[in-house]
């Protein structure tokens, strides 16, 4: 593992980048830690000050300095990102191991779930979901939903290479060991797949993080939160734009930008690392 | 591999305490439903045999003459659209259900790999190419052994050793080994718990003559080592000379004949199993060998009677009526054919 990280970073220019990029921005998220301002609190610093070397990225029309404002920002964006990634990558990983192995009814039963998943129109009923809870919206009830949404792409993918597992000798041999199903899924099945989720794992998170701004900006979250979405959201109810302060809409969109961009390297070069005939290609090898 | 090289002689004092496994009268069909008809492949259709107490017996027949459907049935891989419609599969060590898919999930559990296990036909996938050959030991047959991990690490270098395996390649990905010692290491597997029973379900067919010839010779010596039964199955009649004690020969998804691997190759009574041998090629002999007319029929819609009288050059007017018992012609011999029997009726 840590060699093939090495060899990733020695020779894939979009690995180093992406690397680059996401540790930037995880670290500034961990510098949320020594924030000399509790992140809710308003009116800390003098208002509307462009950035200096005392305010390094200004300060917003609520009296916050935005340099620690987004390291809170960024940090609860990131695990956002990471609570959705994790929790839908294990539902599509239980879900799409089982019915690709099981078959029959448990696989069509699991399956008319997965399409109807598939084929809700997510944006309606997110803002469906805020109208009706409202105050009870909050940060881990949002990712829980977006969690539950967010699984059904993988989980056919992840179907469909178990279903190629399942004819392959050395499952049957398992099951001439006398493994049990869960056994065979996780020791046998599991191994297999998990480049696959490593993969899908940066491109939900770029999903989730996006769908989670898109939100904020438009007021249907927990406002209160600082995310980069509520960043947003506040600099527009002040009307910063209008009123010159650019700074407060340029850091905050240009660290999630930096997100998105990092993510979306890592995927495409950890994507390039697991297809064998790109790596053979790298290597020197003719690709057929 | 030539027939003659084999003929191997039978040094084992015979042992009589019953037969490990009692196949009677065993029907497996495959269900297909088109528009509400139900229709039946006859894969294993009325197959009735013994395997002794550390015995080889070797399972002879062509492409679809139901050769890996039998042993599927036989090791309680049943799956839809497979189906067992009649017929009793006896294990000695599993007494009293008539096979594993009737057997309650803890006693099958219980004679897995223990009792009863399987060589698969050596291919890439023949093991996980994803674990090292370390964990797939520790997923197969952990379970099943008692004791430390260390005890069991050192059993599993000594059983390496028997299939003159390294212990370094326990850390090593299936991709990394040659196919010899991928199914060398899969018959340690198989063999890691020292089994009653195991089913060889084509496992040279994808090597060449030499690992083929080396192959053989470890599944031989560990059977004769460990005292296993095994039930070994190939369309490969040089292999059978090589390892089978017995042999018996399929036809369309019925047995046709069965005897001591030196009678059936120095005097098979069978039509089929006559032109079988006859087409072997032997060296020194250059007449060409004849072929037989015509194909082996759909199992979906078999001929009546004798499977194999269309093709037959004995047939008689009895063979497109009735079906031909297997009857002991000679000690230990037996053939299902109307020509050689003599037909019952008037």
């Amino acid at each position: 593992m840590l060699a093939i990280l090495r060899d990733l970073l020695r020779y894939n220019v979009e690995f180093r980048i992406g690397v680059a990029l996401v540790g930037f921005v995880v670290v500034l998220s961990a510098l949320s830690a020594v924030s000399p301002y509790p992140p809710q609190d308003v009116y800390v610093v003098p208002p509307d000050v462009p950035p200096s070397l005392s305010y390094w990225l200004g300060t917003t029309s609520r009296g916050q300095d935005v340099f620690w404002q987004l390291t809170f920002a960024i940090r609860n964006t990131l695990l956002f990102g990471c609570t959705v990634a994790l929790i839908s990558r294990m539902l599509a990983l239980m879900i799409g191991l089982l019915s690709g192995y099981k078959g029959g009814w448990i696989d069509r039963a699991l399956m008319s779930v997965n399409d109807t998943f598939i084929v809700i129109p997510l944006l309606p009923i997110l803002v469906l979901f805020y109208f009706v809870m409202r105050d009870s919206m909050s940060w881990l009830m949002l990712a829980l939903i977006m969690a539950c949404l967010g699984w059904a792409y993988d989980a056919r993918l992840i179907r469909s290479v178990a279903m190629s597992l399942k004819t392959r000798e050395f499952t049957q041999s398992s099951v001439f060991s006398g493994m049990s199903t869960r056994e065979i899924l996780v020791q046998e099945h599991l191994p297999y797949v998990m480049p696959i989720v490593f993969s899908t794992t940066m491109n939900n998170m770029i999903w989730s993080i996006g769908l989670e701004v898109t939100l904020a900006v438009l007021g249907f979250t927990d406002i209160n939160t600082p995310t980069i979405g509520g960043m947003i959201y506040w600099a527009n109810q002040h009307t910063a734009m209008v009123a010159g302060v650019w700074w407060w809409i340029a850091f905050p969109t240009a660290a999630v930008i930096m997100t998105f961009i990092g993510l979306f390297l890592l995927a495409v070069s950890m994507n390039e690392y697991i297809d064998p005939r790109s790596r053979l290609g790298r290597i020197g090898g003719v690709a057929t | 591999m030539s027939v003659e090289a084999a003929a191997p002689a039978d040094t084992r004092p015979p042992d009589r305490s019953g037969p490990i496994l009692s196949v009677t009268d065993l029907r497996a069909h495959f269900r297909t439903t088109h528009f509400g008809v139900n229709r039946y492949v006859r894969a294993v259709d009325g197959i009735s045999f013994d395997v002794k107490r550390g015995e080889i017996y070797g399972l002879a027949g062509e492409s679809s003459s139901g050769k890996t459907t039998l042993v599927k049935t036989i090791a309680g891989a049943i799956k839809p659209p497979l189906e067992v419609v009649g017929g009793t599969i006896d294990f000695a060590f599993l007494p009293g259900y008539g096979g594993l898919h009737r057997a309650p999930p803890t006693e099958v559990a219980r004679i897995r790999w223990r009792h009863l296990s399987y060589i698969m036909q050596g291919s890439m996938n023949v093991l996980n190419p994803v674990r090292r050959l370390r964990q797939s030991f520790v997923d197969f047959a952990r379970p099943h052994i008692a004791g430390t991990a260390k005890e069991f690490e050192t059993a599993v270098i000594g059983h390496l050793a028997r299939v003159r395996l390294e212990p370094s390649v326990l850390a090593a990905y299936p991709h990394e080994l040659s196919g010899g010692m991928r199914q060398r290491a899969t018959i340690a597997l198989a063999t890691i718990c020292r089994p009653d029973f195991i089913i060889a379900d084509e496992p040279t067919t994808a090597l060449d003559v030499v690992v083929q010839k080396d192959v053989l010779g470890m599944i031989h010596g560990i059977q004769r080592e460990i005292g296993s039964s095994v039930l070994f199955v190939t369309h490969d009649m040089g292999v059978h000379a090589h390892i089978a004690d017995r042999l018996g020969i399929m036809y369309a998804g019925r047995l046709v004949e069965e005897a001591t691997t030196p009678e059936i190759f120095k005097n098979p009574l069978h039509p089929y199993t006559r032109h079988l041998i006859s087409s072997l090629p032997r060296i020194g002999d250059d007449v060409p060998r004849g072929g037989l007319e015509g194909a082996p029929p759909s199992l979906a819609d078999p001929p009546p009677g004798c499977r194999f009288h269309p093709r037959c050059p004995l047939a008689m007017e009895i063979c497109s009526r009735r079906v031909p018992d297997m009857i002991e012609t000679k000690p230990a011999h037996r053939v299902a054919c109307f020509a050689v029997n003599g037909s019952t009726e008037p």
